[in-house]
C-alpha cells in the first residue's frame, strides 16, 4: 500500500503540507479534497518525486520511494503536460517505453486505452490538434498506458463532460478492480462520493478526515428531519429537552435538527413523541458536499474526531 | 511487460524520439535546401564572373594584320579570350570604345582606352606590339622575317612550381572556410533547437510527465544527443551534397584532401555542438517561456558570434599569432581549427592541444550545465537565477 507519513512542506514562509499522513490500498480508490491551495497538487508531486518534502516519506510496501519503484506509477499532473506535435499513440507507446514497457506490449495498451477513451479515431493526429477535453482523455491514457500499480491524478476529471467524466471513470474502476491504488484529487463531490472507497479531506496542509463517506458520516454530527404535530414552540422545548441539540431549519411543524456523534437519537425520539404525534422522524445522511463544509469551516485547531486516520 | 530502464536505455529513448520528430519537421528540409543553393551559388559565382574579367574586345586601326595575328598568340598564350578587328577609321575606333563597344584600340603606337587598360590586356597588347615592332626592326636590318617569328614564338619560359599542392591548399581552405559559415550555421541553429526544446517542455508541462518516469540528466542528454545526431546528419548531406555538386560544376576535384576538410568540420561540429548545446540547454532551462528565450541564450549566441568574425579574421590574417592561438583556445577553436588545419597550417600538437582543451571545456560544461538544467526545470513562472538553480535541487514551487 501507499504511505504518506508525515509529509511537511514549506515555500519560504508559506506552509503548504503540514503532517500530512494518509495511506492508499491496492484495490482502492482514494478521493483527495480539499479547498485550492490546501496542499492537494505539493503532496501528489512529492509522491511522484518531482518535488522533494522538507520532512517525511512516502512508502510503497513499506520501502520509501525511489526512481524503480515510481516506474510503476501513473502521474497525471496538474498542468497537463504533453508533446503537442507528437501523434497521439505515439506520444502514448513514447511514455510508455520510458518506463521500461516493450514497444510491441506498448503499442497493444496504447491502443487499447485509446478504444476505451472512444479516442481510436484520433489516433494518428497531433496532439494539438484535439479539443482539450480530449487532449484531457488523452493524458489520463498517458497515466495508465505503462499499466501502473499505483495512480496520482490530479484533478483528472476538471472540464470534462458526463460522457468523459463516465467513460474515464469507467477506466479507472476496472484499473482499481484490477488491484491498482488510485489517488486523485477533485473538486467535483458527488463524483468523488460516487467513486471512491475513501475520501481525504486536506485543510491547508493537514488532513483534516480520512475515512470512507460512511465512516465521515459516523464522525459528523447526525441530523434528524421531524415532523411533530404539536404547537408552534415545540421545537424550543424539544431543545430544552435534549442536551446538545441544536435547530438547523425551524419551521411550524417540520425541523432540522443536529445532534453530537454521541447522542442517542432514540431519547431525540421519546422527548419529540413527550411533545406530541412524531409523524416523521428521518435521519438526514449529509452529503460528502455537506461533511466537507462543515470540516472546511472548522477551526484550524479543533481536536474534534474528524482526526479519525484508519481507513478501515 | 515493464522492467527497469537504464539511464542509457533512457537517454537513448528520447535521443530517438528527438531525433525521429524534427526529421519529419519540413523545416529540417527547408534548410538543407536553402544551405545547398548557397553552396551552388558560391560555386558558380566565381564563374560568371570569370567570363567578364577575361574576355576583350580590341579594335587596331589602319593595315595591321602582322599585330592582329600577334595579338591572337599572346592572347592564347596568356589563356585570355581576345577578339580583334581590324577598324580603317580612328574616329570610329574611338565612337567604338567610348559607346563600350570595344575595350580599346591600337592606333600605331598608342592604345587608346575609356578608363583605365586592364592588366592582362595591356601585358598581351605590349608583348604583341613588342614583338612586331622587333621584328619589323630585325627585317629592316636585313633578317628573314620568318626566322625572325619563328625564334619569338618559341621562346617561352618553362615554369617549375616548388610548391605544387599550393593550389589544392587554397581550395581546401576555401573549401574549409565556407565550412565554417556552414558549421556556424548548424551550430547556431542546433544549439537553439535544443533550448526552444527544453522551453517547450517546460512551457507545455510534459517535463513533468517526464521527469516522473526518468531522471532529469537522461532526459537532458538524449535531448541533446538526438539533436545533435540529426544537426550531424545534416551537416554530413550539405558536405557530401556540397562536394558532388562543386565537382560537377567544375569548381573542384573530388579527392581525398578535398574530402577531408568536410570531415574535419563534422568532427568539430560533435566538439562544438557539445560546449553551445549544454550551455544553451542550462541557459534556457531557466525560463518557462519562449519569448524569453533570447534574453536568456544570447551570451551563447555571443559566444558564438565572437568564434564566427574570429574564424574571418583568421582566414585573412593566416599566419598572425592570434590565429594560432584563437585555433587552440575553446570553445573558439570549434569554428577557427577546422580552417587551419585544412590549409594545412596546424601543427599537430596545435590540433591535439586544442581537442584537449575542448573536450575538457565539454567535460566541465556538461556537468555545470547538468546541474544548472536540473535544479531549474521544474521551477515554473519567473526566470531561475544561477544561484538558486545552482543550489535547488528539485526544490520545486507549485
Amino acid at each position: 500500500m501507499l504511505e504518506l507519513d508525515r509529509l511537511s512542506r514549506r515555500y519560504g514562509d508559506v506552509v503548504a503540507l503540514d503532517d500530512l499522513s494518509f495511506t492508499v490500498r491496492p484495490g482502492q480508490m482514494y478521493g483527495f479534497v480539499g479547498t485550492n491551495g490546501a496542499g492537494k497538487t505539493t503532496a501528489m508531486r512529492i509522491v511522484l518525486g518531482v518535488l522533494e518534502p522538507d520532512s517525511g516519506e512516502v512508502r510503497w510496501n513499506g520501502t520509501p520511494l525511489d526512481q524503480a519503484i515510481r516506474r510503476e506509477f501513473g502521474y497525471m499532473p496538474e498542468e497537463r503536460g504533453l508533446y503537442p506535435k507528437m501523434q497521439v499513440h505515439e506520444h502514448l507507446v513514447y511514455l510508455a517505453r520510458l518506463h521500461g514497457v516493450s514497444g510491441i506490449t506498448a503499442a497493444k495498451a496504447a491502443s487499447e486505452l485509446l478504444e476505451a477513451l472512444a479516442l481510436s479515431e484520433r489516433a494518428s493526429d497531433r496532439i494539438e490538434s484535439l479539443s482539450l477535453g480530449n487532449q484531457q482523455r488523452v493524458q489520463l491514457a498517458a497515466a495508465l498506458v505503462h499499466d501502473p500499480t499505483v495512480m496520482v491524478l490530479d484533478e483528472p476529471f476538471s472540464g470534462l463532460d458526463p460522457m468523459g467524466v463516465d467513460s474515464m471513470a469507467a477506466v479507472l474502476r476496472a484499473r482499481v478492480d484490477a488491484g491498482a491504488a488510485v489517488v486523485f484529487s477533485s473538486h467535483q463531490l458527488e463524483l468523488v462520493e460516487r467513486l471512491c472507497d475513501a475520501v481525504g479531506i486536506i485543510r491547508a496542509g493537514r488532513l483534516v478526515a480520512d475515512g470512507t463517506v460512511d465512516e465521515l458520516r459516523g464522525t459528523a454530527a447526525h441530523r434528524y428531519r421531524l415532523e411533530v404535530g404539536a404547537p408552534p414552540g415545540w421545537t424550543a422545548s424539544l431543545a430544552a429537552a435534549v442536551p446538545g441539540l441544536s435547530l438547523v431549519e425551524d419551521g411550524d411543524h417540520t425541523a432540522l435538527v443536529e445532534l453530537p456523534p454521541s447522542a442517542d437519537d432514540q431519547t431525540l425520539l421519546d422527548a419529540a413523541r413527550a411533545l406530541g404525534p412524531v409523524r416523521q422522524f428521518t435521519p438526514v445522511r449529509p452529503t460528502l458536499a455537506e461533511l466537507f463544509r462543515s470540516v472546511v469551516a472548522e477551526p484550524a485547531a479543533s481536536p474534534d474526531g474528524s482526526e479519525k486516520a484508519e481507513a478501515a | 511487460m515493464s522492467r527497469a530502464v537504464s539511464f542509457r536505455e533512457a537517454a537513448t529513448l528520447v535521443a530517438k524520439r528527438e531525433f525521429g520528430q524534427r526529421i519529419r519537421e519540413r523545416s529540417f528540409f527547408i534548410s538543407l535546401l536553402i544551405t545547398l543553393g548557397i553552396i551552388a551559388v558560391v560555386v558558380l559565382l566565381p564563374r560568371f564572373s570569370d567570363f567578364g574579367s577575361d574576355s576583350y574586345d580590341v579594335a587596331l586601326v589602319g593595315d595591321s594584320s602582322s599585330l592582329e595575328e600577334a595579338v591572337s598568340r599572346q592572347a592564347s598564350i596568356a589563356d585570355d579570350e581576345v577578339s580583334v578587328r581590324l577598324v580603317p577609321d580612328v574616329a570610329e575606333a574611338e565612337q567604338a570604345v567610348r559607346d563600350g563597344d570595344i575595350d580599346a584600340y591600337v592606333d600605331g603606337d598608342t592604345v587608346v582606352v575609356d578608363q583605365s587598360l586592364d592588366e592582362s590586356l595591356r601585358a598581351v597588347l605590349e608583348n604583341a606590339y613588342s614583338q612586331v615592332e622587333g621584328a619589323r626592326a630585325l627585317e629592316s636590318a636585313g633578317i628573314d622575317p620568318a626566322e625572325v617569328t619563328a625564334a619569338l614564338t618559341s621562346a617561352t619560359l618553362q615554369t617549375v612550381t616548388l610548391d605544387p599542392d599550393a593550389d589544392e591548399r587554397e581550395a581546401r581552405g576555401a573549401i574549409a572556410f565556407f565550412g565554417t559559415i556552414v558549421l556556424f550555421g548548424q551550430l547556431i541553429t542546433y544549439s537553439m533547437w535544443v533550448a526552444m526544446g527544453v522551453v517547450e517542455e517546460k512551457s507545455s508541462r510534459v517535463v513533468e510527465v517526464i521527469l516522473a518516469t526518468i531522471p532529469a540528466r537522461a532526459l537532458l542528454a538524449g535531448k541533446i544527443i538526438g539533436i545533435g545526431l540529426l544537426g550531424l546528419v545534416q551537416l554530413a548531406l550539405i558536405g557530401g551534397l556540397g562536394l558532388v555538386l562543386a565537382s560537377a560544376l567544375g569548381a573542384v576535384e573530388l579527392s581525398g584532401p578535398m574530402i577531408m576538410p568536410v570531415v574535419t568540420a563534422l568532427a568539430w561540429f560533435v566538439l562544438g555542438f557539445a560546449a553551445y548545446a549544454s550551455l544553451s540547454a542550462a541557459a534556457a532551462a531557466r525560463i518557462s517561456r519562449q519569448e524569453d528565450l533570447q534574453n536568456v541564450t544570447t551570451p551563447v549566441n555571443t559566444l558564438m558570434m565572437v568564434s564566427y568574425f574570429g574564424a574571418f579574421y583568421v582566414f585573412i590574417n593566416q599566419d598572425s599569432p592570434v590565429a594560432g592561438v584563437l585555433s587552440i583556445v575553446p570553445p573558439f577553436s570549434a569554428l577557427i581549427m577546422p580552417l587551419r588545419m585544412a590549409r594545412g597550417d596546424a601543427a599537430g600538437w596545435e590540433v591535439g592541444l586544442a581537442v584537449g582543451l575542448m573536450l575538457a571545456l565539454i567535460a566541465v560544461l556538461v556537468v555545470l550545465g547538468a546541474r544548472v538544467y536540473e535544479g531549474a526545470v521544474l521551477r515554473m513562472g519567473a526566470k531561475v537565477s544561477l544561484k538558486d538553480a545552482w543550489a535547488a535541487r528539485r526544490r520545486v514551487s507549485s
